[in-house]
């Protein structure tokens, strides 16, 4: 099967290699920290307010009165 | 990382209004977090990410007649956010006359810079990545898209994405580690004396190009 051979090749990595895929690693975790740090940030109090002004402004198409 | 599910509208709440609204509007709340995300990977900045997620917002909301229930709506607002940063940075481009001021406003232009000072290493280095390299890493690497989205969002082949995820890594990893790029700036971990004395020494070595300490910035 090829697949034995794939995995028979990256069964034996050379110390760099296996260094270069650790620190890969290491980067892509800081990066996916990064992103999650913003994404877990409380949403500023503007963003409340404009799907606030979405809704008033949608009550105002529809005819509604804005409460 | 997981998205969460879709906030389900609550009966008796917004009552009267559009079910179909209602729920757009609850569902682009509970995205918010990850449009800020995104957009401050993009411009790298908090208050032009802001920004940005907020016109998001307004676009999305005003063409969510053309969104198809059922398809990926963070991958549809991805884009929208996408167009509008690379669209908003053209028009500054075009408007401002060349002054430091001007750069400086310029999402991803001189502010990059100026904010550069406050950010980690990683993040540093990310802003040394073309934007090309960089979305894509993000997108893939940090939001979790798959290939197929991430190509969707950006408008190119899925192989396009994946060579320049590798080529982000790669560059990444080669801006992290000895290459000067960061010189100036670049604050070496503890325990990361003897690579910086590399560095230092590949400083002193005339390169290829013969260009010894010049400034490299990966393509």
């Amino acid at each position: 099967m090829q697949w034995d051979t794939t995995v028979s090749n990256e069964e034996k990595p050379n110390e760099k290699a296996r260094a270069i895929r650790a620190r890969q690693r290491a980067i892509g975790r800081e990066l996916r920290r990064m992103y999650d740090d913003v994404a877990q940030e409380p949403i500023p109090d503007d963003f409340m307010d404009l799907l606030r002004r979405i809704d008033d402004a949608e009550d105002a198409r529809t005819g509604k009165k804005v409460s | 990382m997981v998205a969460p599910a879709p906030l389900r509208h609550e009966p008796g709440k917004d009552a009267g209004k559009d079910d179909g609204d209602s729920d757009f509007k609850n569902e682009l709340l509970a995205l918010i977090p990850f449009l800020r995300a995104f957009a401050r990977s993009l411009t790298g900045n908090q208050e032009g990410a802001d920004d940005l997620a907020q016109e998001t917002l307004v676009k999305a909301w005003q063409s969510r007649a053309t969104f198809i229930p059922g398809t990926n709506l963070k991958a549809w607002l991805f884009t929208i956010l996408r167009n509008q940063f690379y669209s908003d940075r053209r028009r500054a481009w075009r408007q401002a006359p060349w002054d430091q001021d001007a750069a400086e406003r310029i999402p991803g232009g001189g502010e990059d810079q100026v904010f550069s000072a406050q950010l980690s290493d990683t993040a540093r280095a990310l802003r040394c990545l073309s934007d090309e390299q960089r979305e894509a890493l993000i997108l893939v690497g940090a939001g979790g898209f798959s290939y197929e989205d991430a190509a969707a969002i950006c408008k190119c082949a899925v192989g396009t994405v994946k060579s320049r995820v590798a080529r982000a890594r790669k560059a990444l990893m080669e801006i992290l580690d000895g290459d000067d790029t960061l010189e100036g700036v670049s604050r070496p971990a503890e325990g990361d004396a003897a690579r910086e004395i590399m560095a230092q020494l590949d400083r002193l070595t005339p390169t290829e190009s013969g260009d010894p300490g010049g400034k490299r910035r990966p393509k």
